[in-house]
This record gives structure tokens, C-alpha cells and sequence, in this order.
């Protein structure tokens, strides 16, 4: 009978100490300790949706801390003002935390990300000026904005960028590719009021475009490989 | 034997291909489907508020007592705005200019003018009621077009969009049908787009209403703050230089890249990983950018605050004083306004991007300031205890002061601008500074990167 007792208490004691350490594992927190290479969990997870939602990609987010997320972390380091050393400690995860966290209004509350706007903005930004210079990011940004602005154009960013036939990267999809951190940056920009386009209303690639229509505007600026016109 | 096998696996390998080729066959047929059906919708939709509209003109012209009058108004705008919606949905063959957008949105905005006006006691005058007709003479034949669009695609099995061009004509052995729609030339439409084209091209030919819109444009039709004169490249370039000497670049060796044409138009250079525009008149920089990579930082937002407003006073902007900033990592955006006997003048804005490794000036945008720049008189005005009693009860004022704020339609209103708390929520309120009224609310939102007007 004592044995039985002795034996019942090892399983409890034994039961406790997993469940209490298994939980420490499951609920560890985003922060808690320092994330780099090789690191596995649901922390990993959480940082890699970060990321992605400010525009780094990582791959597919699947809790492990490979090399795209390594170089992911170093891109958002070196874009951040961080010293770039790929690994997730205490000031990278706060600056992650604090750009992703929610708009408040004077008393605290919460109002959401307030980013709809922007967030449609700079995918058709990412669509249609990779690879171009900042400034003509924030130009292509700013032409939608400015076609708003216009009474011969639709009135949301959305009516605007889903006009059929207005932008070719809708009609091929890459209107749904995740957006760069430099297109977010740029629709940011734009949306505060910098304008680098000079009040443009469209804008085309001269050295791929024939369409007669577009030539035929009275051109404005040339940035990167964009003309922006009237 | 072995023959057999071979027969049997391809037969297998031709029965599967065929099964996987009906599915996906099917597969697509349901999506075109699915297309079709979202595009009769947009086009059955725009019809349908294209008709309503044109009969709440109708009845908005009619009506005599003011509660009818603005009811028929505000239907038109909201109307008017639908069909709008609508329309932006329907395939169309151009990414142009639309006409039948720009007549649906100034008709839209025409009646709610009038609406407030009434609303607000007012009257309309003749001639208002004369565009008023205008627009509805102009409005039935695009609704009766529109109609006989539907009807066509019944009887004559109109298509969406004119059939891509077909391997002879991209071989150049034939006229592209894209173009010859876009020029609007009068051969009866084969498809509902070109059909729109033509409606786009009979409005087009029609004189503009005689209004003036309140539509915000984002740009002047000549710059009001650019000096005197005007200056040639090279002239250009030793301002260029200039600038960048002041900013930390000594003997910088700008190239010259190119020219702008808008009504600010001016001289583009390059310098390492920048780029900046000196204008044509006056030589004043107007834009500049520069790309170089940021190391990690060294400072803080205040010290960036105190690097602006020395560049400022480096770069001779004396008059301007920091309003606002947003974060952006590695450098941070600070917005400086111009001030006139204490007097905020928002549309005279200039934008400073301070890189937070060296405290370096990395952007600088005074397109806003040279646009809209000008001596200003100023109006007499209500005493700020006046204007305080003007302000709803429970409106915690944390700050004031005097402002001239841009309103739609590049107009621009002297007034008070109160900062202050309601119910937990914080709001800039703004009230004519002549005669009080409320010109304008914006409420304050704090996000990660500073504060946020909307």
C-alpha cells in the first residue's frame, strides 16, 4: 500500500514539472529571449508574421529561423537605424513590435491600423514600380492619390486600382504579391502629401509602351524608367 | 506481352489527360461564368442608378418647397455617386480619361452644393437652375445609350471588349481595333466598350458647365512663391551645388539628368545616390532626395528635431517652424509651416527627412510652399474669446491659435485652430476666424509612427 502511494506521488510530481515546462515553452512570449538562427517555436512564428506585415518577406511563415528570415531581420536592421547582425534580441523585436502594433486614439483605446488605404496603395506600388528609385515609388503612389483628386476618375483607392484595364499588374496578378517595405514606406509617404510626380495622372514605361493614347498626354517628369504625365 | 503493357498505360495516360482537360475545361467555364455574371451586374447596376438619377434631376428642378428640393439633390449626389461605383467595374478598353466619370462626379457634386445650400437657408440663383437643366438635357441621351447598350447585347450579342488583335495585325498587317475605338470614330460599336468610348467622345464635344467645382486640385495652375527671373542650367547647377555644400556635401559634382514641364518646371540633377530639382524660375530647390544607406542610429528623434531647424536656418527658411514629424526608422519626416505675425499658413508647407546615423539632411520637399506662397491680408476677425463661445460645451481647449488653413477647390480660410479633447478623443477644430463658423474637424490618431490627422 505504501509503495502504491509512493509510486502515485512520483507521477504527479513528475506530471507537474513536464506540464510546467512544457507551458513555459508553448506560451513563451515574442521578446523573452533572444531569437537567432536555427530557433523554433511559436516566438519565431510571431516574428515572421511581423515582418511579413512590414514588408519582409520571409518565405512562408512556418516558426523556423532560417536564412530568409535571418536575411529578413538584417534588411529591417539596416532599414531601421539597428546595428545589422541577423539576430532578433531585445531592441529589434521592440522596434518590430512597436511599428505593428495598433493606431490609438487620445485616451489610448485602440482604433485598428487606420492602413486600409495604404496597404492597397503600396501593393500597387510593389506591382507596378519595383525596382524603380524611391522617389518614383512615391510618384506612382502619388498619381493614384491624384487621380482621386480628379473629377474624371473614380473616388477610392480600391475603384481606382481595380478600374478594369487601368494597371496591367492587376490584370496579371502581381497586384496580390505581398508588398515590399519600401513600397509601404513610399504609400506612407504619399499619403501624408508628398507628391514627387508633379500632379501627374498617369504614368508608362517609354521603353515598352506604343499605346497612342498615353504618348499623346503632355509629359511631365521622367523618374527611373517612368514617364508621368498629364 | 510486353506490347500489351505499353498499349494499356498509354490508353490509361490518354483516358486520365482527357479527364484532367474536361475538368479544367469546365473549371474555366465556370469562372468566365463567374465573370460574366460580376460585369452584367456592374453594367445592369449603372443602368439602373443612371435612371434614377436622371429622374431625381428631373424632379430636383421641379421642386418648389425646400425639404423636396434638397431630398431630390441629395439623391442625385448619392445617385450619381453609385453609378460612379458602378461604372469604374464595367470592362473598358482605355485607361484614359473618362468623360462619363467626370460629368457623373461634377453633377454629383453640383447638386450637393446646392443641397447644403438650401439646407443652410440659402437660395439658388437662376443661373444655377439653368446648369441644373443643363445637366439633365445632357444626362438623358448617355441614359438612353446606356439602355440601348443592354437592349444590344440581347439582340446582337454585344461583347465586353473588342477581340484582342488577332495574329495579323500583330504581325502589323492590319490597323489595331484598340486605337481606332480610342480615336472615337463613329463605326457603330461591336462591343459595350467601345460603345462607352463613344458616349465618352459625344460628351467630350460639349462645352464645360459653367461652375466652379470644389474638387480638390493637388496642383496650381502657376506657382505663386517661385522669385523672380528665371535661370539657365548652368545657373542651375551652381545653386545645386550650393545646396549641397550646405547640407554636407562639399564640392559635390551634380549631373545633369533632365528637365520637368509642369507649371513648376524645372531642372533635374544627380549626385551619387540623390537626386534634386532646382527650378527654372528663380533657381529655387524644390525637391531633393537622397538614397544613400543609413547606418544604424546614433540619434534621436529631439536631436533630429534640433538638426532640422539648424538646417533650416542654414538653408535661409527662417520664417517656417516644425509642425509635426513621422518616424520612419532610419530617418524621420518633419513637416515646417510658414508663420506670419503668428499667424500658421498650412498650404506654405516645406518637408524635411533628417537621417537619424549623422543627423544629415536626406529629403527635402518645398514643391507645396513655392506652389502656394504669397502675401496674404488678412481679414478683421473675431476676438479668440468670441470664438472660444463659438466652440460645442465640453471642448477641453488645449491649444490655440491663428491659421490659414487649405479648403477644396484651392481656396484657402483664415481661422482659429483649437487642439483639444472631447469624450477621450482629440480633435483639431477649426472655425472661420471672420465669422465663426466651423470650416473643419480633424481628429488626432497616434500611430506607431507619430501623430495622424484624418
Amino acid at each position: 500500500m505504501k509503495v502504491h502511494i509512493r509510486h502515485w506521488r512520483m507521477v504527479i510530481t513528475i506530471g507537474l514539472l513536464l506540464s510546467i515546462t512544457l507551458s513555459g515553452f508553448a506560451y513563451a512570449a515574442l521578446g523573452d529571449r533572444l531569437l537567432g538562427r536555427g530557433s523554433k517555436g511559436s516566438e519565431v512564428t510571431e516574428l515572421q508574421k511581423k515582418l511579413v506585415q512590414l514588408g519582409y518577406t520571409v518565405g512562408t511563415v512556418d516558426g523556423k529561423y532560417g536564412s530568409k528570415t535571418e536575411a529578413a531581420i538584417r534588411r529591417f536592421q539596416k532599414e531601421h537605424g539597428l546595428r545589422v547582425d541577423g539576430l532578433a534580441g531585445t531592441q529589434t523585436i521592440k522596434e518590430l513590435k512597436r511599428l505593428t502594433g495598433q493606431s490609438t486614439n487620445a485616451s489610448g483605446k485602440a482604433v485598428g491600423y487606420k492602413n486600409i488605404d495604404t496597404n492597397l496603395l503600396a501593393r500597387a506600388v510593389n506591382a507596378e514600380a519595383r525596382g524603380e528609385p524611391y522617389i518614383g515609388q512615391v510618384a506612382v503612389a502619388a498619381v493614384i492619390l491624384n487621380r482621386i483628386a480628379d473629377p474624371a476618375f473614380p473616388k477610392t483607392v480600391a475603384d481606382i486600382v481595380y478600374q478594369p484595364r487601368a494597371f496591367s499588374s492587376v490584370d496579371d496578378g502581381q497586384i496580390n504579391l505581398p508588398p515590399s517595405a519600401s513600397a509601404i514606406r513610399a504609400a506612407q509617404e504619399a499619403v501624408t502629401g508628398s507628391d514627387p510626380s508633379g500632379g501627374a495622372l498617369f504614368f508608362f514605361n517609354p521603353a515598352k509602351t506604343s499605346n497612342k493614347y498615353i504618348w499623346s498626354r503632355p509629359q511631365i517628369k521622367q523618374i527611373g524608367n517612368h514617364m508621368f504625365t498629364k | 506481352m510486353h506490347r500489351k503493357l505499353w498499349i494499356g498505360a498509354i490508353a490509361l495516360a490518354l483516358l486520365i489527360s482527357l479527364g484532367w482537360g474536361w475538368n479544367e475545361y469546365r473549371l474555366a467555364g465556370e469562372y468566365r461564368l463567374a465573370a460574366e455574371n460580376n460585369n452584367r451586374r456592374a453594367l445592369n447596376d449603372f443602368a439602373s442608378h443612371l435612371d434614377q438619377l436622371e429622374t431625381d434631376l428631373a424632379k430636383g428642378n421641379v421642386a418648389s418647397n425646400p425639404a423636396q428640393k434638397i431630398l431630390y439633390l441629395s439623391q442625385v449626389s448619392s445617385k450619381s455617386e453609385a453609378a460612379l461605383k458602378d461604372f469604374a467595374q464595367i470592362p473598358a478598353q482605355q485607361t484614359g480619361l473618362s468623360y462619363v466619370g467626370q460629368f457623373l462626379t461634377q453633377s454629383g457634386e453640383f447638386a450637393r452644393i446646392l443641397a447644403q445650400r438650401v439646407a443652410g437657408g440659402g437660395a439658388i440663383t437662376s443661373e444655377e437652375e439653368t446648369t441644373l437643366r443643363d445637366m439633365h438635357e445632357r444626362l438623358m441621351p448617355v441614359n438612353q445609350q446606356v439602355q440601348d447598350l443592354i437592349l444590344r447585347m440581347d439582340t446582337e450579342k454585344l461583347v465586353w471588349t473588342d477581340p484582342d488583335p488577332s495574329w495579323r495585325q500583330r504581325l502589323g498587317l492590319g490597323t489595331q481595333v484598340a486605337e481606332a475605338a480610342a480615336d472615337g470614330s463613329e463605326a457603330p460599336s461591336k462591343s459595350v466598350s467601345s460603345g462607352l468610348d463613344q458616349l465618352d467622345a459625344g460628351l467630350q464635344k460639349l462645352p464645360p458647365f459653367s461652375y466652379t467645382g470644389e474638387y480638390s486640385t493637388r496642383v496650381v495652375a502657376k506657382p505663386l512663391g517661385l522669385p523672380a527671373g528665371e535661370v539657365t542650367k548652368d545657373q542651375a547647377l551652381e545653386k545645386a551645388r550650393d545646396f549641397l555644400s550646405k547640407i554636407g556635401y562639399a564640392d559635390a559634382t551634380p549631373e545633369f539628368s533632365g528637365e520637368s514641364q509642369t507649371e513648376l518646371a524645372c531642372y533635374i540633377f544627380n549626385y551619387k545616390e540623390s537626386y534634386l530639382e532646382v527650378s527654372r524660375q528663380g533657381g529655387a530647390i524644390v525637391l531633393y532626395r537622397d538614397q544613400r544607406a543609413i547606418e544604424p542610429k546614433t540619434l534621436k528623434v529631439e536631436d533630429a528635431s534640433n538638426k532640422a531647424k539648424a538646417i533650416l536656418q542654414a538653408l535661409g527658411w527662417q520664417q517656417v517652424a516644425i509642425t509635426s514629424s513621422e518616424e520612419f526608422g532610419s530617418y524621420v519626416q518633419f513637416d515646417a509651416v510658414y508663420e506670419k505675425d503668428g499667424v500658421r499658413i498650412y498650404p506654405d508647407k516645406v518637408r524635411l527627412m533628417i537621417a537619424l546615423d549623422n543627423g544629415q539632411l536626406v529629403g527635402f520637399d518645398a514643391t507645396p510652399y513655392y506652389a502656394f506662397h504669397h502675401e496674404r491680408t488678412f481679414p478683421a476677425k473675431l476676438t479668440m474669446e468670441q470664438a472660444v463661445r463659438k466652440l460645442r460645451p465640453n471642448f477641453q481647449v488645449l491649444e490655440s491659435r491663428l491659421a490659414v488653413i487649405p479648403k477644396s477647390g484651392n481656396k484657402e480660410v483664415y481661422s482659429y485652430e483649437f487642439r483639444g479633447r472631447y469624450q477621450g478623443e482629440e480633435y483639431l477644430i477649426y472655425l472661420n476666424a471672420t465669422n465663426g463658423a466651423e470650416e473643419k474637424i480633424q481628429r488626432i490618431i497616434k500611430t506607431p509612427r507619430g501623430e495622424y490627422l484624418k
